[in-house]
């Protein structure tokens, strides 16, 4: 193990587009990280605190808890997507600012 | 039929595995198929090792005898990919070579950090892989019909994950990884198809059937989970703890930058989400054509739903269709069993030769020629101890062992991960504190609960459990209560081990690893500087 406090470490050089990035890829990643905890967190509790509800029919015989599930998936594939989109103008933020 | 297709299986899958084998000539190879897999390979792969057996014929005999609750499980490990992808994915790529403790010694720069990273991926990939294997052995003796025992099926999946893995590495995992979650998907989608064209393609109807056979309440929440605390603390384990996973962290390093890390948590998201959709539709219709009590007949906890359902979609049992359908899903779920055992082989002898060996015992100077050799040898310990451990276990009740992967990763893994990448303060003692007391803590809670301690009826012979006594902590997953804890660890920490710190270089440290992780500046070969 080479690791040792003494090795030089240069401190990154700073620049605009850098700071840009942190700030909104962290901002971008606790939006959506909360979003999404919530929004999941919704099916458990609903199916622990109101059964009635989750049991209600909505299309036919598909309960309310049927299409929650369902949407939890539509949500997961659409908050990739989004994702994918925004990361695009991530990478070249990031490209930026490596130059 | 049965075995001849498992055989054919077995042998494409072993051919991979010696073509692979001649492309592997260092130890980068062997670890991490020298992060030349693509990112669509990467996310059929990932899917793959998540597609378990558990997945696969657990959720399908889940939700053919507790109807909807099944399906949460199904939804809980679908959206865990959102943290996956949100948090972990890109900034461990970025940072991170052969495993997760390169990262973390990456930005905490102390050498005891990458012991006790190791020691922690090696113990839950061990509980994962116990369960897989006794599950194996349980589940080839009934897919089998009992003409192969566990006795037996336990060692031979064990010999035969070892030979993918000695021989072929990471590449060949990768491949059979990717062959088999092909082979599942196509199994998946063909049943679906042929479970539409029965109820007219309306689910609404397929429903309607299960209601008039089961009830009402079988289409609404509350069949199988009562305490709604419970089900929660299990959803926070399953969401919270696919980010902790070694097996699926290890896979982001099989791809060359950050954009193929995310990418490859894109597919995986898409092959996953359809897959777990179906799972819908193949539970519920078991429950319609084959009947709770047939399923139960066959395997009390519904593991047999789905090669029983194959059997009743392409014609019935009797028929020549029913009885390819049958071997078929029988021969897929036993490639599924290989591949996830594979998978979780070769992220527990990484860990062991790459951190542990040449990190810690050779000083990082071990040669590529003698890492490789430790390397196949460290497999074939792993494999060998998880043979004994899954002969040994073999009449428990495994469930706990995958919540138990799954709470560990939450509680031990994922606190020090999160601190590492965004909290400046964070230092190794912190990173200790986490992954020893985020261990030792959830196996306590584990111990005391319901899934270890329990009074089963006399007439109980096997998946007795290990203490016959009422648990002392009330819930099946700690995780409601370990992952909090574990931040804590962690948290208490990093408080007494700043005294004893370099503040300003700490901060240097910091803004040198978040530089990296989030630019990717320099990934490409510079992280070995580092090692």
């Amino acid at each position: 193990m080479t690791v040792s406090r003494s090795r030089p470490s240069p401190v990154p050089a700073r620049n605009a587009a850098y700071q840009q990035l942190v700030a909104q890829r962290n901002a971008f990643t606790v939006t959506m990280t909360v979003t999404f905890l919530v929004l999941y967190f919704l099916l458990p509790v609903l199916a622990g605190y109101n059964k009635p509800l989750m049991a209600t029919k909505v299309f036919g015989n598909v309960t309310f808890g049927y299409v929650l599930a369902f949407l939890e998936f539509v949500m997961g594939w659409v908050m990739a997507y989004i994702y994918v989109v925004r990361a695009r103008a991530f990478d070249r933020l990031a490209e930026e600012a490596r130059q | 039929m049965t075995f001849l297709l498992a055989a054919i299986i077995v042998a494409i899958t072993l051919g991979v595995t010696f073509w692979a084998s001649r492309r592997n000539t260092s130890a980068g190879d062997f670890y991490v198929a020298g992060g030349r897999i693509s990112a669509t390979q990467n996310g059929i792969a990932i899917a793959g090792d998540y597609m378990s057996a558990a997945s696969f014929l657990g959720i399908t005999g889940l939700i053919a005898l507790n109807g909807y609750d099944g399906f949460m499980y199904s939804v809980g490990w679908f959206i865990a990919y959102l943290t996956v992808l949100f948090i972990v994915a890109e900034p461990l790529r970025n940072l991170g070579k052969y495993t997760l403790a390169d990262m973390l010694v990456y930005r905490l720069k102390d050498p005891r950090v990458r012991t006790y990273a190791a020691v922690s991926t090696i113990v839950i990939s061990t509980f994962y892989m116990i369960a897989q294997v006794v599950g194996a052995g349980s589940l080839i003796s009934l897919l089998s019909r009992g003409a192969i025992s566990a006795d037996i099926a336990i060692p031979l999946v064990g010999v035969l994950m070892i030979v993918y893995v000695v021989v072929g590495g990471m590449l060949a995992t990768t491949w059979v990884q990717i062959i088999k979650a092909m082979l599942l998907m196509f199994a998946t989608i063909v049943m679906t198809l042929l479970i539409l064209t029965k109820f007219g393609f309306s689910f609404s109807n397929l429903l309607g059937q299960v209601e008039a056979k089961n009830g009402a309440e079988f289409l609404g929440a509350g069949v199988k989970y009562k305490n709604p605390i419970d089900l929660i603390s299990l959803c926070l384990a399953l969401v919270l703890g696919t980010a902790g996973l070694p097996h699926i962290l290890v896979r982001f390093f099989t791809v060359p930058t950050a954009q193929d890390a995310r990418k490859s948590v894109v597919w995986a998201m898409v092959l996953i989400g359809a897959f777990y959709v179906m799972t819908a539709f193949m539970g519920n219709a078991a429950n319609v054509l084959l009947g709770k009590d047939a399923i139960e007949a066959a395997n009390k906890a519904g593991n047999m739903a789905a090669p029983l359902l194959a059997e009743a979609l392409f014609g019935g049992a009797g028929t020549a269709g029913g009885e390819f359908g049958l071997a078929f899903v029988t021969a897929v779920a036993f490639a599924t069993i290989l591949a996830v055992v594979a998978g979780l082989t070769i992220s527990a002898s990484t860990s062991f030769t790459h951190d542990i060996y040449n990190g810690v015992l050779k000083g990082g100077q071990a040669s590529e020629a003698d890492q490789f050799r430790v390397a196949r040898v460290a497999t074939i310990g792993v494999g060998v101890v998880a043979i004994l451990l899954g002969l040994a276990a073999k009449t428990q009740n495994v469930a706990f062992l995958v919540a138990l992967a799954f709470a560990l990763a939450a509680s031990a893994n994922l606190p020090v991960i999160l601190f590492t990448l965004f909290w400046r303060r964070f230092n190794a003692t912190g990173a200790i504190w986490g992954i020893v007391g985020g261990i030792l803590f959830t196996l306590l809670l584990i111990a005391l609960s319901p899934n270890i301690m329990k009074i089963d009826p006399d007439t109980l012979t096997t998946g007795r459990h290990l203490i016959q006594a009422n648990a002392i902590f009330p819930l099946e997953n700690p995780g409601i209560v370990s992952i909090p804890v574990g931040f804590l660890f962690a948290y208490v920490g990093t408080l007494l081990g700043a005294s004893r710190r370099n503040a300003a270089q700490d901060d240097r440290d910091f803004e040198e690893m978040q530089f990296r992780a989030y630019t990717g500046a320099g990934t490409d070969g510079t992280v070995a500087a580092h090692d």
